[in-house]
């Protein structure tokens, strides 16, 4: 039994970003001297990244499809009210008891839609992509011919950009680490499909789960009438019924 | 020491920068925002002879005794640029005048070379641009290379790092690396960073107090101009107008403060500048006509940003209508 847990606007908004970011760092960091002279440009079909103007070129490309995600998904979010990634209050109490659970110190609280550490996790990544889509807008208004800024305010816009771009760095690679711990690992296969194991969502997800029940006005006690929530939840249409809709 | 006109004009210049500045309170950050530069250099192949007298040119042995307190002294032994095999050190051979170098911030070419049927000589004195919109300076992953309020474009020797990045987008390759030296040393010496980027700074020093560039003042010719931008661009103009001449500097890159004039197209010249002066190292340079700004065609891009978000907040707009709407995709 599988639940839906993301339609295909928000798995399209986890990997644009992913992608451009992906570009975006690479050729962010060959802004800097580095690629010729670590033989980057000799790997096959990297010739082109020790090129400045190239890789500049790519960079501000990748930043355009950033930007046309980030105001796509601020745009669903206040649009679909769907909230359950904005962080809560005391979420960082919750993170804190969700890492002692895992060491056996304690027991795992009932976790919503996602884990408060997910919503900590989503709240810094979103703010350090927002600060770069800021800063590096500015630093392309500084690039263009006739404009120019005074040495102090160019060097800190770079100093502000490099921080978060590093910032930005380790919550992905805190985000991946995520998934050497075991019980992460059933939600990995929702990001590439959208579905997720019911089992695990009645597990892990209680908070969700009793939502998705109250929803279809069902009783968790009667077990004919889970059944039948199940169903209900079993999504078994096509999903890229609206993929026209969102490119 | 009597005021000649010319120093009397470029004085009261400066006297109104500076004056402006300190009014309007911004000082430095507010004269650099609108200022493009307000002076330039004006270099006359018709009079410039190359000082056939002299072992180096005038202006080139001017340039280095003024800027010898600025020459590199390099902490040995100098390490490579790993993983690479190699440095850039010029210190033992501080006395080349002939190409630029750290120690050498200009040179002159001299060529010879046939054109419509005449044998013709002309000698080139090169040395930074000061472009209106540098792309080194603005490419500078450091920031610490700057285009002053006077057009002079600035190497900051404490904060450069040496990766060289500035030659490579420059469209002459002017600045020159010297290893060894700088703040790289500090960091990661083995890993990253080359050393210190030098090259002609129009003498900045000198100009800011009202004085003329070191190269302009040592011309036994009177070949090579300092002034105001302005007057100095119609002066080329109107020279070239009136004989059948040609101007450079002025369109290229988008605008320079280092304009030539010639009585030989420099479409000419440059071709006998690639056969007689290059070597394929760094230091000696090209002179191609009306290059292109390589920050123009990223500029064209910037239409892109405004419409990104735009085209991201529509289809949002209709994708959670469809999806609120009952689409067959909704989550759970």
């Amino acid at each position: 039994m599988k639940i839906k847990r993301h339609n295909l606007a928000i798995r399209f908004t986890h990997w644009m970003p992913a992608l451009s970011i992906f570009v975006l760092i690479f050729t962010g960091f060959g802004q800097m001297p580095v690629y010729k002279r670590y033989f980057v440009d000799q790997l096959p079909g990297l010739g082109w990244s020790s090129n400045f103007l190239i890789t500049l070129n790519i960079h501000y490309a990748a930043a355009m499809v950033l930007i046309f995600i980030s105001a796509f998904y601020l745009t669903y979010l206040l649009r679909s009210k769907r909230f359950d990634i904005i962080p809560r209050r005391g979420d960082f109490k919750e993170s804190v008891q969700i890492f002692a659970s895992m060491v056996g110190l304690t027991e795992e609280p009932d976790n919503d839609k996602y884990l408060a550490e997910q919503r900590l996790a989503f709240a810094v990544t979103a703010s350090s992509v927002l600060a770069l889509i800021v800063t590096g807008l500015v630093k392309a208004y500084k690039n263009l011919p006739g404009v120019s800024f005074s040495p102090e305010a160019v060097f800190w816009l770079a100093q502000v950009h490099n921080l978060f771009t590093v910032i930005l760095l380790l919550s992905i690679i805190v985000h991946l680490l995520a998934f050497l711990i075991k019980a992460n690992r059933p939600l990995v296969p929702s990001i590439f499909t959208g579905q997720i194991d019911t089992e695990y969502v009645m597990h892990r997800h209680r908070k969700w789960w009793e939502r998705i029940n109250a929803r279809a006005g069902l009783n968790l006690e009667d077990q004919a009438a889970q059944k039948e929530a199940e169903a209900i939840a079993f999504d078994e249409d096509g999903m890229e019924s609206n993929a026209a809709s969102i490119g | 020491m009597g005021i000649t006109r010319r120093s009397f004009i470029t004085r009261a210049a400066v006297a109104g920068i500076t004056a402006a500045s300190i009014i309007t309170g911004a000082g430095k950050a507010a004269a650099s925002v609108s200022a493009r530069g307000n002076f330039a250099l004006l270099h006359d192949l018709d009079k410039c002879d190359g000082c056939p007298h002299l072992d180096t040119p005038a202006c080139v042995a001017a340039c280095r005794i003024k800027n010898k307190p600025n020459f590199p002294e390099p902490q040995q032994p100098i390490k490579y640029y790993w993983p690479q095999k190699n440095f850039e050190d010029w210190s033992g051979k501080r006395d080349v005048t002939t190409r630029l170098t750290p120690y050498n911030w200009t040179y002159v070419q001299h060529l010879e070379f046939e054109h419509k049927g005449q044998k013709v000589k002309v000698h080139i004195p090169r040395k930074c641009m000061h472009c209106d919109n540098p792309p080194c300076s603005t490419l500078c992953p450091f920031g610490v290379n700057d285009k002053t309020p006077e057009g002079a474009v600035i190497i900051d020797p404490k904060g450069c790092f040496g990766g060289a990045k500035c030659r490579d987008v420059c469209p002459w390759h002017i600045p020159q690396r010297q290893a060894g030296v700088g703040l790289y040393l500090k960091v990661a010496p083995d890993y990253a960073g080359g050393g210190v980027m030098y090259k002609c700074d129009m003498c900045h020093d000198l100009i800011t107090q009202g004085e003329q560039p070191a190269c302009v003042s040592a011309c036994p010719r009177g070949a090579i101009q300092f002034g105001n931008k302005e007057g100095l661009r119609q002066y080329a103009r109107q020279w070239a107008d009136e004989n059948n001449g040609y101007v450079y500097g002025d369109a290229e890159n988008g605008g320079t403060a280092n304009f030539y004039i010639s009585k030989v197209p420099f479409e000419a010249i440059n071709e006998a500048i690639q056969a007689q002066d290059l070597d394929g190292k760094p230091g000696k340079i090209g002179m191609p006509v009306n290059i292109e700004n390589p920050l123009d065609e990223p500029g064209k891009m910037m239409s892109g940003f405004l419409m990104a978000p735009v085209a991201g907040v529509l289809a949002a707009a209709v994708s959670t209508y469809q999806i609120m709407k009952g689409g067959t995709d909704d989550e759970d």
